[in-house]
């Protein structure tokens, strides 16, 4: 990350009449750079990705693109490029005339455009379907052309709005190792939409974690996995147990917990008497096993899921709020069954406690 | 009047190996009353004209429509009825588009506002629109007074009685059928469409001519082929607000059966006026076709 301003959003605000959308975000992404605004539907993602093409005017901050202010540059005049969630095929035109047309629009020479056609039709394996009308064509077809079509401009940066949203999953998956190896070729700077962890975690260098139009955190994806920042980014990136408790003991470091199922030890510097709430990876607790954060739980439900197995444990007020990864089934797995689970001191995730943090399993 | 592809819809699945053994669709079978009463009330009659028109004193002949057609003053009513419903057209075109954009991109309460006004005239009787025009064309109409106010006219002037006057009038009186249409299709445009255009670098005015515009041909044509079909025939307009010195293929018509009393003048003059008004819907709509071949 050699140079972290390529695109730099600072202070973006926006209201729609006295909803907040976005309250005064800041991001900065460098060249050649692949980030996500992941989040769920309303967290202002899709808002900020448009107040970056200019299609949507914030009403505070700045937008600036490789040195230029752009903040009140109309979107013809941004060298910015967008694949929209329908992908927005003209639909009067045939697949060579879309991705034409705006090397039309921009003026290049006649006769290069053609050539630039084919190469970018080549690119995403649409060459032999340039005759082919935009409607004729699937959603994954339509996709690639859509890319194609944002591409040819050759933008400065490129902005996805959930362009995988209406394909089905394996399709999904297949489209999106392509897209990314194609980007990452082109050296293609992207900021990527979505409300799929999955696919952000797949794809991106570094995701924007969005909640209620903020950046929650801002991390690369094994981070943000590992050490998420807030109990949002821990419920909304993956999988987790969480069990709330008190801390009574602080020093060297550590902090030990009273819960409903037991005492935990826990990293981190909390005042004693402070509420806490302490999460841990599925994958990282062990059925069985000793040592100084070791509970006993009812398991509920065990789901197998192939590569492994899913067993659901009846948190302290009887919901169903631990879940625990195993690679086997363990013996005894039966609905009931009182079990021992364990985990490392250091996998311990601790976030203040929030009054209304979401409680449920995952 | 429909966009192609909707039109190809209708037809619904073909199936492929027997379509002479098909039965018939007894949900078609509901346009049964519909299509008797237009037979009835409209086939029919038409058939009757189209005999008469066709009727010599020896049987069959195209004998009248020769006598017609060598009278210069004939040429001089087509020549009036074509360039009026032109005219017309032209006018409806050119104001009904932007208010057919401006009610489509309007919301909630103006929306509802615009749509009412553009409907409500409709409401209004053709014969009180066209005696409210003759007094707002007059000399001392308020047309002519603004003119004069504006200073674009020196002297009041009488619109009444005038081709111009007609026009306006009868712009007037058709404009709905002209915007309503057009709103039809402009509605049904993804606006995501006008905004990739934008990031791809087209200016609004490059976005208008390469996008919308295209888009909105099949309503264009749609108002077109209504306007030029209802003004090409219009008949209480020109009756009021221009008068008999001044006759179109309609009025003429209407003047043969019910004071010359020339059934023969009348059915052959009404037939070559629906021949003129087939042929431009007919033409427009497979120009339509052909240049927005490929929407939904």
């Amino acid at each position: 990350m050699t140079d972290p301003g390529f695109l730099t959003v600072a202070g973006a605000e926006k209201r729609f009449g006295a909803s907040v959308v976005l309250g005064g975000v800041d991001l900065a992404v460098a060249r050649g750079e692949f980030v996500s605004l992941l989040g769920p539907s309303g967290c202002g993602k899709t808002t900020l990705l448009r107040i970056v093409a200019g299609l949507v005017a914030p009403d505070r901050g700045r937008v600036v693109l490789d040195g230029r202010d752009i903040t009140r540059t109309p979107p013809h005049r941004r060298d910015v490029g967008v694949v929209f969630q329908n992908y927005a095929l003209f639909p009067h035109l045939t697949v060579a005339e879309n991705v034409a047309f705006g090397l039309k629009a921009k003026g290049h020479r006649r006769a290069d455009i053609p050539a630039a056609v084919a190469r970018f039709l080549d690119l995403v394996q649409m060459a032999s379907f340039a005759e082919r009308r935009a409607q004729a064509l699937s959603g994954g077809q339509q996709q690639r052309v859509a890319v194609a079509r944002a591409l040819a401009v050759q933008p400065k940066l490129l902005l996805l709005d959930e362009p995988f949203s209406a394909l089905d999953r394996k399709l999904r998956e297949a489209m999106q190792i392509d897209l990314k190896r194609l980007l990452r070729e082109l050296g293609i700077t992207a900021l990527f939409v979505t409300h799929d962890q999955d696919e952000a975690l797949t794809m991106s260098d570094r995701i924007a974690v969005m909640n209620r139009g903020a950046i929650e955190q801002l991390a690369d994806p094994v981070t943000l996995y590992r050490r998420p920042a807030t109990t949002f980014a821990l419920t909304f990136v993956g999988l987790s147990s969480r069990l709330a408790g008190t801390v009574r003991e602080e020093g060297d470091g550590l902090i030990r917990v009273e819960t409903a199922l037991g005492t935990v030890w826990a990293p981190g510097r909390f005042r004693p008497g402070s509420p806490v709430l302490l999460g841990v990876r599925p994958e990282r607790i062990r059925i069985g096993g000793a040592g100084p954060n070791a509970i006993e739980a009812a398991l509920v439900e065990v789901a197998f899921q192939g590569a492994r197995a899913h067993l659901f444990f009846a948190g302290p007020d009887g919901a169903r709020t631990l879940l625990a990864e195993a690679p086997e089934i363990p013996a005894g797995a039966a609905p009931g069954a009182r079990m021992r689970l364990s985990w490392a001191v250091e996998d311990t995730l601790v976030f203040p406690a929030e009054p209304a943090a979401q409680q449920e399993a995952a | 009047m429909s966009a192609p592809a909707s039109s190809s819809a209708a037809a619904g699945p073909v199936p492929a190996r027997w379509p002479r053994l098909r039965r018939p669709d007894p949900v078609a079978l509901l346009a049964l009353p519909a299509f008797a009463y237009l037979a009835a009330a409209y086939g029919w009659p038409l058939l009757i004209l189209l005999a008469r028109s066709l009727s010599g004193p020896d049987g069959i002949s195209l004998a009248p429509f020769a006598t017609f057609l060598s009278d210069p003053f004939s040429w001089r009513v087509i020549g009036n009825t074509v360039r009026t419903a032109l005219l017309v057209t032209l006018v409806c075109l050119v104001a009904g588009y932007p208010a057919a954009v401006a009610l489509a991109r309007a919301r909630g309460a103006v929306q509802a506002l615009l749509l009412l006004s553009v409907i409500l005239p409709l409401s209004v009787g053709v014969v009180v629109k066209a005696y409210a025009w003759q007094i707002v064309l007059r000399r001392d109409g308020v047309v002519s007074q603004a003119l004069v106010g504006l200073g674009i006219w020196d002297a009041p002037q009488r619109l009444l009685f005038t081709e111009t006057g007609l026009v306006i009038g009868a712009a007037n009186v058709f404009l709905p059928f002209m915007i309503l249409p057009i709103y039809a299709v402009i509605r049904l445009i993804d606006p995501r469409l006008s905004e990739a255009a934008a990031t791809l670098g087209a200016s609004p005015l490059r976005r208008f001519l390469t996008v919308i515009l295209p888009l909105t041909l099949p309503g264009i044509v749609s108002g077109i082929a209504f306007v030029f079909s209802l003004a090409v025939s219009m008949y209480v307009v020109p009756s009021l607000v221009i008068g008999d010195r001044y006759q179109t293929l309609a009025t003429l018509t209407g003047r043969a059966f019910l004071f010359m009393r020339d059934e023969q003048l009348g059915s052959t003059t009404a037939v070559i006026l629906l021949v003129i008004a087939v042929a431009v819907v007919v033409g427009s709509t497979a120009l339509a076709r052909r240049l927005g071949g490929g929407q939904s």
